[in-house]
């Protein structure tokens, strides 16, 4: 029961709530709302010490976003 | 982690993420999502992974810029 | 360690006034003081040498994020009128 632990549980179910429930129901909003279980995920990674997963997790979760962002300008915005 | 700071930084990152949920406008999210980064980088560092706090800092603003091609584009357009 | 308190209490300090300013461009500054106040906790924290790559980093990154909002935010006002 490290703060980490107990931060990132707390990042994961605001962030969650945030992104399926949001306030605008439009993609933006959704994507950045979508950031935040991210960080949340990273920290209880962290707290298990898994530097390898860490690493792999930080350097790759941009691509999800640019693979979006290119998916929001194809289909145009809403 | 002194309790002091893990209190301070876990504050910061809490108040964070719950302005991110909670604002409408796009810029206001995003500068909550990096106030959000903000209070996770003093966790990283104190387990000591040192060369991901590096990586995940030079990546986060990667994705805000790509989700600022999105907020131009809108505010293009509307 | 009274050092890294100090620059912790005006971190959070700082993160108060950026979600109590209601104009969008009055929170750069805040949040700018925020960066940097947890760049010096960063070194603080941990005084090795390879943790000055890492304060760097997040420097660069955080000043780079600030004007990129700032400059999107501008931009597309002053087109869009």
């Amino acid at each position: 029961m490290t703060p980490e632990y107990l931060l990132g549980l707390a990042l994961l179910v605001i962030g969650t709530i945030a992104s399926a429930f949001p306030r605008d129901k439009d993609y933006l909003t959704r994507l950045i709302n979508l950031e935040i279980p991210g960080f949340g995920l990273l920290l209880v990674m962290l707290s298990y010490d898994e530097a390898l997963a860490l690493f792999t997790f930080a350097g790759v979760s941009v691509i999800t976003t640019f693979v979006f962002v290119r998916v929001m300008e194809k289909r145009g915005i809403p | 982690m002194n309790e002091l700071y893990a209190i301070l930084f876990g504050f910061i990152t809490l108040l964070g993420g719950v302005t991110t949920a909670i604002y409408r406008d796009p810029f206001d999210k995003l500068i909550s999502l990096s106030l959000l980064a903000a209070g996770i980088f003093p966790f990283i560092v104190d387990r000591g992974y040192v060369d991901v706090a590096a990586a995940a800092a030079l990546i986060a603003p990667l994705g805000t810029i790509f989700t600022l091609m999105v907020c131009r584009r809108r505010a293009r357009d509307a | 360690m009274i050092a890294l308190a100090v620059v912790a209490i005006i971190a959070a300090l700082e993160a108060v006034r950026v979600v109590a300013e209601r104009n969008t461009m009055r929170k750069l500054p805040y949040l700018n003081v925020v960066s940097f106040a947890i760049t010096g906790s960063l070194m603080l924290l941990l005084p090795h040498p390879l943790t000055i790559l890492a304060c760097a980093a997040y420097f660069v990154g955080s000043t780079l994020e600030s004007n990129a909002i700032a400059s999107t935010w501008s931009g597309g006002i002053r087109k869009h009128e």
